[in-house]
Formats: C-alpha cells, sequence, structure tokens
C-alpha cells in the first residue's frame, strides 16, 4: 500500500460541518430578522429634476468654509449612495464634516424610453444643468468637479469641455487610458459586439452588467464572500455592513443604450479621449483644455480600473498643478474602506481648501492660461483649441 | 396577514424538518464516521446535501411566498444559499479523496481516481452559473415556439428538433470530450436539414410566406451555432477547472511533503479557491478566451434578434405595439425633448 499523502481529523471534520451547518440556519434566522437595509442617509435637499436625474445639495449645520461648491459625478454602472454607504463608512460626511459644500447627481434608472441617450446628452446636458444649478444655488461662478469612475471618465469630458467653469478637478478611479490590457474588463471589452447588444437590449440590463464584475473574481466573489459572512453572521451590525454593500452591488441601473455603446467603442475599443480623437457634440474633447488644478485618485489594487488606465491622465492635461495620488486598497476599498475615511476624504479636502484660498477667479486664468500654454506645445494647442474655449451653450 | 401566517407556518415547518433531519443525519453521520464507514456520495452524504437541498428550497419558497420584506434581503438570501451549496458540494467532490487518505490508499498520482466529473462540473455550474436544464429547456421552448409558428402542417422541422433534443441531452458528457466534435455535430445536423427539407426553401419566391420560412431556418441555424459555441466556452471552463484541482492537490502534497497537515475541510476549501481563483484569471487574461466570450455572446444575441425579428412579423396584424413602433416613439420623444430643452435654454438666456 503507498503511503497516503493527506490525513484528517475525522471528528473535528464532524464539528466543522456541525458548526457550518449551525451558523447557516442561524443566519438565514438573523436575515429574516432584517426588515430594511439602510444606505445613503446623510441629510440632503432635491434641489432639481430632470427626466430620471435627480440632484441632491446635502444639508450642513454651519457654513462652508470653501467658497466652491463640490459636485459629484457618479458612474452610470452603480448607485451614488456608495459614497454614504452608512454613517461611519461616508465620503459625504467627512467631506462635509471639512467644510465642504457637496451636491450630487443621483442618475436614476433609465428605461427603454431612454436608449437613445449619449455621451453628448450626459455630458453636455446633464451634467451641464446640473453645473448650471449649482452655481447658481451657491451663488458661485465655478464648481469644484469630483468624477467617480465612468462618472470621472465624464468630468474630464467636460472640463476639456468647460474650463473656465471647473476650478478644480478631482478624479476618483477613473479611466481616460483604455489602452491597456492590464483589468479584465479592458480586455473582454474588445471582443464585445455593442452593437449587437444594444441592438437587442435597447437599455443593457443591470443584471447582464453584474454578471460581467461577478466573472472577474467568481470563487471569491460568488462562493467565499457567503461562506465567510456566516462568521460574522450572529453580529446584527456587522450583518448589515455585509448588506448595504450587497445591496449597493447588485442595484445597478440598466444602460442607456446610446451612451454605453459609444463609451464602449469610443473608450474601450478605439481609445479616442486619450487619443485626443474624441467628438461630443460637434466639438473635439481635448484634453490639453484641461488647465485647472487636477487631482487623479488611483487605487495600486484595483481589479476594476488598473492604474494603466488611471495614471496617463496627468500627462495628458494641460494643468500645472497636477496631483496623482496614490491610495493603497482596492477600487470598492477607495470608499468604504477605513483607510479611506482617515485619509482620503481629509486629504480631498485639504487639496480643495489649500486652492480655495487662491486668486481671484479672473487673475486666476489669465495666470492659467499663460502657465498651460508653455508647458504643452503651445503651437499645437493654438491648431486645434483656443487656450481658453468660452462657455459653450447649447 | 394571511400571507404572513402562511409564511410562517411554511418557515416553521421547514425549520422543523431540518433539525430533525439534521441531528439525526449527524447521529448517523458521526457513527459511520467513528465506525470506519465513511459516507459515500451516494449514500448518506448524499442523503445529507439532499436534505440540506430541500431545506434550503424550502427556506426559499417561504420567503418567496411571503410576498412582502425586502427584496434585496430574499436576494442574499439566495446568494447566501448559492455559496453554502457550491461549498457543500465541494464537500461532495472531496470527500473521497478524504475517505481514501483514511484508508491510507491516497496518492498525488492517483487521486483523479477519487474525483467524480460530473459533481465536479455540478460545483463549476454552480461558480459560473451555468443552468444545463435551464439551457434545455431554453432551446428546447424555442423550438416549440418556431415550429408552433411555422404551422402544424409543416413536419419537416420534426427531424431536426429530435436530433436538435437528443444532442442537448448528450449536454453533460462534453467536459469530457471535446468542443469541436460537437461543433461538428451541430452543424452536420442543419446541413443535412438544408441539404434535404431545406431544398424546399431554395426554389424561387413564392411569397411573403417564404420570407417567414427563410427567417425561422435562420433562427434554427442560429441555435445551433450558439449551442456549439455554448458547448465549446463551457468545455473551456470545465477544463480550467479539473487543471485548477490537478493543482490543489499538488498544492496539499507539497504542505504535507513539509510536514504540515491538512486536518480540516476550511484548508482545503481555502486552497480550492485561491487555487481556482488564479487558474481562471490566468485563462481570463488571455486574447484567446476574451475572443470566445465575445463570440458566444454574439451567438446568442444572433438567437434573440431573429426570435424577435419572426415574433415581429407574426404579431404585426394583432392589436399590439412592436418592439419597433415603440423604438420610432421613443426616438420621436427624445428629438422632442432635446428640440423643447434646447429652446427652454434659449429663452432662459433671453430673459437674464
Amino acid at each position: 500500500m503507498k503511503q497516503p499523502f493527506l490525513s484528517f481529523d475525522t471528528k473535528s471534520l464532524i464539528k466543522e460541518f456541525g458548526d457550518f451547518n449551525a451558523k447557516f440556519i442561524k443566519g438565514v434566522g438573523a436575515l429574516t430578522e432584517i426588515e430594511e437595509i439602510d444606505v445613503g442617509t446623510a441629510p440632503k435637499e432635491l434641489i432639481y429634476e430632470e427626466d430620471k436625474l435627480k440632484l441632491y445639495r446635502y444639508s450642513r449645520n454651519d457654513p462652508s468654509t470653501c467658497r466652491t461648491p463640490v459636485l459629484i459625478v457618479y458612474a452610470l454602472v452603480n448607485r451614488q449612495y456608495m459614497l454614504d454607504l452608512q454613517p461611519d463608512r461616508s465620503m459625504i460626511r467627512n467631506m462635509l464634516d471639512h467644510g465642504l459644500d457637496v451636491f450630487i447627481i443621483d442618475w436614476g434608472y433609465p428605461s427603454k424610453v431612454d436608449m437613445y441617450l449619449g455621451l453628448d446628452d450626459y455630458v453636455n446636458g446633464y451634467i451641464d444643468n446640473c453645473v448650471d444649478v449649482v452655481r447658481g444655488v451657491a451663488q458661485s461662478e465655478r464648481v469644484n468637479l469630483m468624477g467617480i469612475c465612468q462618472g470621472g471618465t465624464f468630468s474630464v469630458m467636460y472640463a476639456a469641455l468647460n474650463p473656465d467653469i471647473v476650478q478644480n478637478l478631482i478624479t476618483v478611479v477613473a479611466p481616460v487610458d483604455f489602452s491597456t490590457n492590464d483589468g479584465l474588463l479592458f480586455n473582454w471589452s474588445k471582443y464585445l459586439n455593442i452593437d449587437a447588444l444594444v441592438e437587442s437590449y435597447r437599455v443593457i440590463p443591470g443584471d447582464f452588467m453584474n454578471g460581467g464584475f461577478l466573472m472577474l473574481m467568481p470563487f471569491n466573489l460568488n462562493i467565499r464572500k457567503y461562506v465567510d459572512m456566516l462568521d460574522v453572521i450572529e453580529d446584527k451590525e456587522k450583518l448589515l455592513n455585509f448588506l448595504r454593500m450587497e445591496k449597493w452591488i447588485f442595484d445597478s441601473p440598466g444602460q442607456a443604450g446610446a451612451c454605453i455603446r459609444e463609451f464602449i467603442k469610443y473608450c474601450y475599443q478605439e481609445n479616442r479621449l486619450a487619443k485626443g480623437e474624441l467628438t461630443l457634440g460637434g466639438q473635439l474633447v481635448d484634453l490639453r483644455n484641461i488647465t485647472m488644478p487636477l487631482l487623479n485618485i488611483y487605487a495600486s489594487a484595483d481589479h476594476l480600473v488598473p492604474p494603466a488606465a488611471i495614471k496617463p491622465l496627468n500627462d495628458l492635461v494641460g494643468s500645472q498643478d497636477k496631483t496623482l495620488y496614490e491610495f493603497k486598497g482596492g477600487h470598492i476599498g477607495v470608499f468604504v474602506g477605513s483607510k479611506s475615511q482617515k485619509e482620503l476624504a481629509p486629504a480631498i479636502s485639504k487639496w480643495l481648501h489649500d486652492r480655495d484660498s487662491a486668486p481671484e477667479p479672473e487673475a486666476k486664468i489669465a495666470e492659467e492660461s499663460k502657465s498651460a500654454g508653455t508647458e504643452t506645445a503651445p503651437e499645437e494647442v493654438q491648431d486645434i483649441a483656443p487656450k481658453k474655449p468660452s462657455r459653450r451653450k447649447a | 396577514m394571511e400571507i404572513t401566517q402562511s409564511y410562517f407556518e411554511t418557515w416553521l415547518k421547514a425549520q422543523e424538518k431540518l433539525f430533525d433531519g439534521f441531528i439525526e443525519n449527524t447521529k448517523r453521520t458521526q457513527q459511520l464516521f467513528l465506525s470506519q464507514k465513511y459516507p459515500a456520495l451516494s449514500g448518506d452524504a448524499g442523503g445529507f446535501n439532499n436534505l440540506y437541498s430541500a431545506w434550503s428550497s424550502a427556506v426559499l419558497k417561504s420567503l418567496a411566498e411571503a410576498g412582502s420584506g425586502s427584496e434585496a434581503i430574499k436576494d442574499n438570501l439566495t446568494r447566501m444559499l448559492g455559496g453554502s451549496n457550491a461549498y457543500m458540494k465541494l464537500y461532495e467532490v472531496w470527500l473521497p479523496l478524504m475517505k481514501a487518505a483514511q484508508e491510507r490508499s491516497l496518492n498525488p498520482d492517483a487521486y483523479k481516481d477519487y474525483i467524480d466529473p460530473s459533481k465536479y462540473k455540478e460545483l463549476i455550474d454552480k461558480v459560473f452559473g451555468f443552468d444545463s436544464d435551464a439551457t434545455k429547456l431554453m432551446l428546447n421552448q424555442a423550438v416549440q415556439f418556431l415550429e408552433l409558428i411555422s404551422g402544424s402542417g409543416q413536419q419537416f422541422t420534426t427531424p431536426w428538433i429530435e436530433a436538435s433534443k437528443a444532442s442537448l441531452e448528450a449536454f453533460p458528457q462534453f467536459m469530457q470530450g471535446h468542443p469541436e466534435s460537437f461543433i461538428k455535430i451541430f452543424h452536420s445536423l442543419f446541413n443535412a436539414f438544408d441539404n434535404t427539407v431545406g431544398r424546399v426553401f431554395h426554389v424561387p419566391p413564392v411569397g411573403k410566406d417564404r420570407e417567414k420560412f427563410e427567417l425561422i431556418l435562420r433562427c434554427f441555424d442560429d441555435l445551433s451555432v450558439y449551442a456549439a459555441k455554448n458547448t465549446e466556452y463551457q468545455h473551456t471552463i470545465y477544463i480550467t477547472g479539473l487543471t485548477a484541482m490537478d493543482k490543489v492537490v499538488e498544492r496539499l502534497a507539497e504542505k504535507i511533503t513539509s510536514g504540515e497537515e491538512i486536518k480540516q475541510f476550511d484548508e482545503f476549501f481555502d486552497i480550492w479557491i485561491d487555487t481556482s481563483e488564479q487558474a481562471y484569471f490566468k485563462l481570463f487574461q488571455t486574447e484567446e478566451f476574451a475572443k470566445l466570450q465575445g463570440e458566444l455572446l454574439d451567438t446568442a444575441l444572433n438567437v434573440k434578434a431573429h426570435f424577435f425579428r419572426v415574433m415581429e412579423m407574426y404579431f404585426s396584424d394583432l392589436p399590439l405595439a412592436l418592439r419597433s413602433e415603440m423604438d420610432d416613439l421613443y426616438k420621436t420623444v427624445y428629438d422632442l425633448k432635446k428640440t423643447v430643452k434646447k429652446l427652454e435654454k434659449q429663452l432662459k438666456e433671453v430673459s437674464q
């Protein structure tokens, strides 16, 4: 008989399985006792609605210490309440505590009637209208634009088209250079027949998108996560933390057909934004027009948007004042990790406050124009677009 | 109120049944372990898992029947059950390995003798959400629908349908076969059909019906291409799973050789998860996989697109708004909204 290479303690195995099943039964009981999973509880006021979009302003108890309001543009693929998942994991509350006046766009849930909404409608339509409302409500000439993930890519497009309205640009885990193969989504998208997909669905279901995200780590996301959950299931607070995250992950709006088609084709497949070949509403989106201060944040272990897709932005813009910020963690940890709460939100607030004491807008425009021209091959810039394009109106 | 009461009754019964069965089963399993008679897959362990599955189904049913409560909770429970089921399924796969280890007859070279490929396939199905029954059902329904609309007198599709069903029933065997052979089966089926009965459609146009029949034929072809591509895709996934299992055993052997002891199933579980995740990540990174995945989606979308066209043709005389008509309507709404918004902005600017 050959020597065995494995040996097991049968008694401990029986106990192990007994424990597992006992935990599972308790888990089901604990789950059924929970009536509501509360998310996004920071007080806010609805200040604008357009189609399915809603624009909110978060309530403050005291006046803001930063003159320029912050408009947060979230991605279309998930819900914006990730930034305020629960009181002790809330980038929003953190920003409010640090004196910022915060506005956020809720894109809502597109239905088939929205199937023709394209990138131009989102960037030059919805975002532009929200910026106008924020400027009016906050009585500010400019806004600080903070774009998250895909919303960051949209914000980059907007800032390039409207550099005179964006005081500071903050991008958080936002892909700009899609030429990389570092992330699976980037690799897979190159073989995605997006025309057929949109033709088939009109509005791509959120579940379809989620299926792709789960495929990135199928064993951890489909099995281990739920087996591990059983270890904390008796602790109601920990269970609620888990459930809030689950709710966010699977609360995925559909994607308006025209927009996702353009986003996949122009960005993922043709990399037009980084190449300087993207046009929206008949205008070239030239990243060199981004001359305002830039804070570009990436997560070192991001499996959804790899650093290689984010970092090049700093080389593509015309800004003199540009900061590349590495967050040690993953895509989701940027928003809800304990390190994020302690480190990132305060850093963003400080970065904005540091730039809030800058000279008056008129003086700053002139200065930026000059410095941007010096850094980024002025002849080329002048050939393609005016140094300081005036605000484009429909 | 009645709904709540009914829910709790179902729930309590399920709980009672589980606990009774669980205690009984645990006792029996313990006795078997202690007397060195290990539960076999189709025996007592199977019984345990059957009980477990029956219970989890009852819980889900009671939640679904309740008709109230948070959807997010129900969804989460479903996912938790899915994860736990996979965990139990891994246990089923692993049990014979443990049995052999206890009998001191296991060695790394012979471990494959103890892995049941069909059980392992079920496990991988759970991870990736493959549902071969649902696939078969979907394809059968599609075929039935096409048969129905192509007319009761058109028995020419029957041989093809029968052949297609036979091929689909062979689905579980695919993991041990070669995808190319099955692709050939599907294509030869269609070609045989096309070269016999299909000749009817190669005659010169004889009216609008010809267009319909051609489209139906196209749907059959799409289905066969999709099934073939799906087979190739799932085959790739299963083979990677088996390769990962080889590595799991290698890692176990390394640990034991270096003096470590694997005492708990959870240790095996962790090694299996990590090793499998790495193996699939490596697969998913390849251009070949990205291409295959894209092609699979493409073939599925082709099926859907042609089905929609067939349905539009057959529903066009009914008092229903068709998809293409709704598309036109949505486009009109979109254009009008855009124009109104533009005019409103201009008005606002003028008034300022």
